[in-house]
């Protein structure tokens, strides 16, 4: 589910969360729209809105089940603050 | 049933030809003979489920018996997931989990007596026995978690669980690492070394490739077995492997992401967009293939991917079900949703279609859920409820009440009213509410109303039956409410309204109504509700609940004061048990604590205290109850020993679990804890008890707190009380026996007369006193009731006596003690004279310390003195 299905009055965090290794932008619709940047230093962020915990704790199940080594998740700011 | 079990799903995957053995892994796992559980914990592609079925093989040499089960995340629903348990150790050992799956299915019975069961037929198995959990990371459900520790904690010796998991699961590791009790095999162990690397690329691929390429694909990959496998692949009829082992070694892309994109590009189009196609499905087999690409070929397609080993895993021997590795699938699907977004909706629906037609509407419903074709699937869902009730699958159910949005179950009653048993499950009494009333509001309307405003009902018969199945949850709301009377609105309505063959909702009506008349203190009303109820439940077989009830059916007729017929009853919940062959049932606890309360009753302290030793050991069958009643009986026990200080402690125990589990609290434990400091003499105690109850001889009479005004007579009567005060008892007295005597509550009738015997004695009416004794001792004397007059002190054996042989001495202006002595009191005031002190005293009894400071202080109290040389002299003046 995407963010706009949820309202505005659920405050959106943005997160960045870094992998190991070079993602195809090709899976951003796997990860529900989130953005793939490749890094110079051979990682990949994944940054976008994530509605709540339990969004956030999805994203994290769809990387450790195709294999990828996390590396940090970080919360950047809330929107509309 | 809605869900037949899918027997894919306890195969045991064959392991592959080309296989590299694991010899070192396996050297590991065989010494784990002591382990009960087995984890091989690391993320996808590393080989764990394969390292597990090349394990099994040393495992059955030894003679052990395998059970398998592939999870998958509809096992989150515990009941699913312990009957997928329970059938895949009866496929290990035909007739093992047979008694829990019979409780499982038929019997209502909670997950905990499952287990229970389950744990001793494992118990009592004649062989090892290894159940492998397949893909834990998928169940996230606490019930189901819970469930495991618990089987963990209790699993016999020769069981054992093998757990493979991406995540650790929450079970109790530490503990059992400290124990030695778990054996570990994690990413790194899996890892292939560079001689294994060797041995898979160029023994099972055969791909001759230099110990240099070899060495730069094992750092590459870091000895990732699935990223090795797809550079296999890759490799496969290359003519320049070291230009592309180069070419990605170099390289930062996400490894099996690149391999994969290369193993697709080589196939053709065709295979490659059945790939992606198919990717949707859980489960694959050819028919199902064929309705979801819309082509044939289907079946063939998925052994040709079989014969080249890309990714698909076969379910069963025959080979008819498939499935793709996780992890490829996950690869195929993130790029089909990256070349085609809409692609999947369509996909699901097709596959909805083809589960609905082939019997599995749980599949089918997933699948419209996933196609996010709401109306396909609640209708689906509709249809399948009933069974879903019968299997007990409320998670389920309540996952569906999830994700169906409020318009879709809005305009489907029947659907809403299913759903309402998922809430109740998980306690969401609002919404309950909320969604009968909305299910309501449609049953008001004219059909041709309901039409106008888009009702939409796919099930007639469940539609009929509906006004029953409101009633039967507002019931239920009621009772957990605390609100008998509209229990029993709830309750009559519907046996007027539930059609005939709803046998469960009728005969749980007649429970709640047999609780309600209970809690009114309308025995007889009560005894026959019940009756009725078991012989519903008889009829349907839901033997926890004739358990549950037949306990209820004593309990009245101990109420009753008829001990006799309860013991029988006692007995034949145990014959029932016995019968029923499953091993122990929840209750069968509080069966042999019931007849140990008896067996106490009349005095017989052996037969009790042999009633609550089985009882202890069938503890793990106790009902909620049973922590409280246990250890009030033991209590009563104690006292009759003459045991004060360890009744009073196991009756403050019994006060912290007390639970009555919905039966009207009639003898609550801080009553009990009031008499027993009456008997103490500690009449300061007692007091302080009404005070915290507010009890007044001018109450209102209701039976939920008939033995508490019983026990504040006792204790007015214990404490000097004046003529006014007498006479407030005799009046409260008066009204309690006649409130007994209206709901036939013979237990309380007698004694009430003991109590009055007293009362009258204490005006010195000895006749009238004689009177009612004898009355209370017609009652008692058929039934074996002994302790009820011993309990009540010295008084009124003297006058029981008196009855015996005609002559009662009128009361004498006691000298002597209010409560006598105990035995065991008497021998701690022996001693007391003697030169010993207070250990070697207790040395001498064989009791504590403390056992013999707390005789002490009862006998000081009850002597009125306050030091060891008074009491002596104390005891000398009354002649002891």
């Amino acid at each position: 589910m995407s963010a706009h299905h949820i309202g505005s009055y659920v405050a959106i965090v943005q997160y960045e969360i870094r992998i190991t290794g070079h993602l195809n932008p090709r899976w951003a619709a796997w990860f529900d729209g989130l953005s793939l940047t490749r890094a110079e230093d051979g990682t990949t962020v994944i940054r976008g809105q994530i509605v709540d915990q339990a969004a956030l704790h999805g994203v994290l199940k769809k990387l450790r089940d195709i294999g990828v080594p996390l590396i940090s998740v970080t919360q950047l700011r809330s929107e509309g603050e | 049933m809605a869900n037949p079990l899918v027997a894919t799903k306890l195969y045991i995957p064959s392991p592959r030809p080309n296989l590299v053995v694991r010899r070192r892994l396996h050297e590991r796992l065989s010494t784990a003979a002591d382990a009960k559980l087995v984890l091989v914990s690391a993320p996808a592609g590393f080989g764990k489920t394969t390292l597990v079925t090349g394990w099994l093989g040393a495992l059955a040499d030894d003679g052990a018996a395998v059970a398998w089960l592939s999870l998958d995340d509809r096992d989150n629903d515990p009941g699913l997931f312990w009957l997928y348990v329970l059938a895949s150790l009866q496929v290990a050992v035909p007739g093992l989990g047979a008694a829990a799956r019979t409780l499982l299915e038929s019997a209502n019975a909670p997950t905990e007596d499952v287990l229970t069961t389950l744990v001793n037929e494992l118990h009592n198995a004649k062989q090892d026995v290894a159940v492998v959990l397949d893909d834990l990371h998928v169940i996230e459900s606490k019930d189901v978690h819970d469930g495991l520790a618990y089987l963990l904690e209790n699993l016999p010796k020769r069981a054992r669980l093998v757990i493979t998991s991406r995540s650790d699961p929450p079970l109790p590791l530490a503990r059992l690492r400290a124990r030695g009790e778990l054996v570990e095999i994690r990413a790194a162990d899996l890892r292939f070394n560079a001689e294994e690397a060797a041995e898979y690329l160029n023994g099972a691929m055969a791909l001759e490739l230099t110990a240099a390429d070899i060495a730069t694909l094992e750092t590459r990959t870091e000895g990732w077995i699935a990223a090795l496998q797809l550079a296999a692949l890759s490799l496969q009829g290359r003519e320049e492997a070291a230009t592309f082992i180069a070419g990605f070694a170099g390289d930062d892309r996400f490894i099996v992401d690149y391999l994969a994109g290369e193993v697709l590009q080589r196939q053709p189009e065709s295979v490659r967009r059945f790939l992606l196609q198919t990717s949707v499905l859980g489960r694959m087999r050819g028919s199902l293939c064929d309705t979801v690409t819309g082509a044939t070929g289907g079946k063939a397609a998925l052994e040709s991917l079989d014969r080249q080993n890309l990714f698909v895993i076969p379910l069963d021997d025959r080979r008819e079900w498939y499935r793709y590795h996780h992890l490829f699938a996950d690869v195929l699907r993130a790029r089909l949703l990256d070349e085609d977004p809409d692609a999947p909706v369509e996909l699901h629906r097709r596959a909805s279609i083809w589960y609905a037609d082939n019997g599995e509407p749980s599949e089918a419903i997933r699948h419209a859920l996933a196609a996010g074709d709401f109306a396909r699937a609640a209708a689906l869902a509709e249809l399948a409820m009933p069974a879903m009730r019968r299997g007990r699958q409320d998670a389920t159910i309540r996952e569906w009440a999830q994700l169906f949005p409020a318009d879709i179950v809005r305009i489907r009653p029947v659907l809403a009213v299913g759903l309402v048993g998922g809430f109740m499950a998980a306690g969401e009494f609002e919404r309950v509410e909320a969604q009968l009333h909305e299910a309501e509001k449609w049953l008001a309307l004219t059909p041709e109303d309901r039409d106008a405003a888009g009702m939409i009902v796919v099930d007639d018969a469940q539609l009929r039956a509906l006004p029953g199945a409101i009633e039967m949850y507002r019931a239920g709301l009621a009772l957990l409410r605390g609100d008998s009377a509209a229990t029993v609105t709830h309750a009559r309505r519907v046996l007027a309204i539930a059609p005939d063959d709803d046998e469960l909702g009728r005969a749980s009506a007649h429970a709640l109504l047999g609780l309600a008349a209970w809690s009114e203190g309308d025995l007889d009303s009560a005894f026959s509700e019940y009756t009725r109820s078991i012989a519903g439940m008889r009829h349907i077989g839901h033997i926890a609940d004739i358990l549950g009830e037949s306990i209820a059916m004593a309990d009245i007729r101990v109420a009753q004061g008829r001990l006799r017929d309860a013991q029988r009853r006692y007995e034949q919940g145990l014959q029932l048990v016995a019968d029923h062959g499953a091993g122990p049932l929840r209750g069968t606890a509080d069966m042999h604590v019931g007849l140990a309360e008896i067996l106490r009753e009349r005095d017989d302290r052996e037969g009790a205290a042999e009633h609550l030793r089985r009882a202890q050991r069938l503890e793990l069958f106790g009902t909620r109850q049973y922590p409280y009643r246990s250890r009030a009986v033991l209590a009563g026990l104690r006292l009759a020993e003459g045991d004060v200080a360890g009744c009073l402690a196991l009756l403050e125990e019994a006060e912290r679990v007390y639970d009555t589990d919905f039966s009207p609290a009639v003898r609550p434990v801080g009553a009990r804890r009031a008499r027993t400091h009456v008997l103490m003499g500690d009449i300061h105690e007692a007091r302080a008890w009404v005070r915290e109850r507010g009890l007044s001889t001018d109450d209102e009479l209701r039976y939920v707190t008939e033995f508490e005004h019983i026990t504040l007579v006792i204790i007015l009567i214990n404490d000097q009380p004046r003529e006014r005060e007498l006479r407030q008892v005799s009046a409260l007295l008066d009204r309690l026996l006649a409130a007994a005597d209206a709901g036939s509550r013979g237990s309380s009738v007698i004694e009430i007369l003991a109590v009055q015997a007293l009362a009258f004695d204490a005006r010195g009416e000895t006749a009238s006193a004689l009177d009612a004794l004898r009355r209370a001792t017609a009652l008692a004397e058929p039934e074996g009731y002994v302790r009820v007059f011993t309990f009540l002190g010295s008084r009124l054996q003297e006058l029981r006596e008196g009855l015996a042989t005609g002559v009662a001495r009128p009361r004498s202006q006691q000298a002597g003690l209010v409560d006598p002595l105990s035995e065991r009191e008497l021998d701690v005031l022996r001693l007391l004279r003697s030169e010993l002190g207070g250990p070697e005293i207790a040395r001498e009894l064989t009791v504590s310390l403390h056992t013999v400071r707390s005789h002490t202080k009862s006998i000081y109290t009850k002597l009125g003195v306050n030091s060891r040389r008074e009491a002596v002299r104390r005891a000398d003046e009354l002649g002891f």
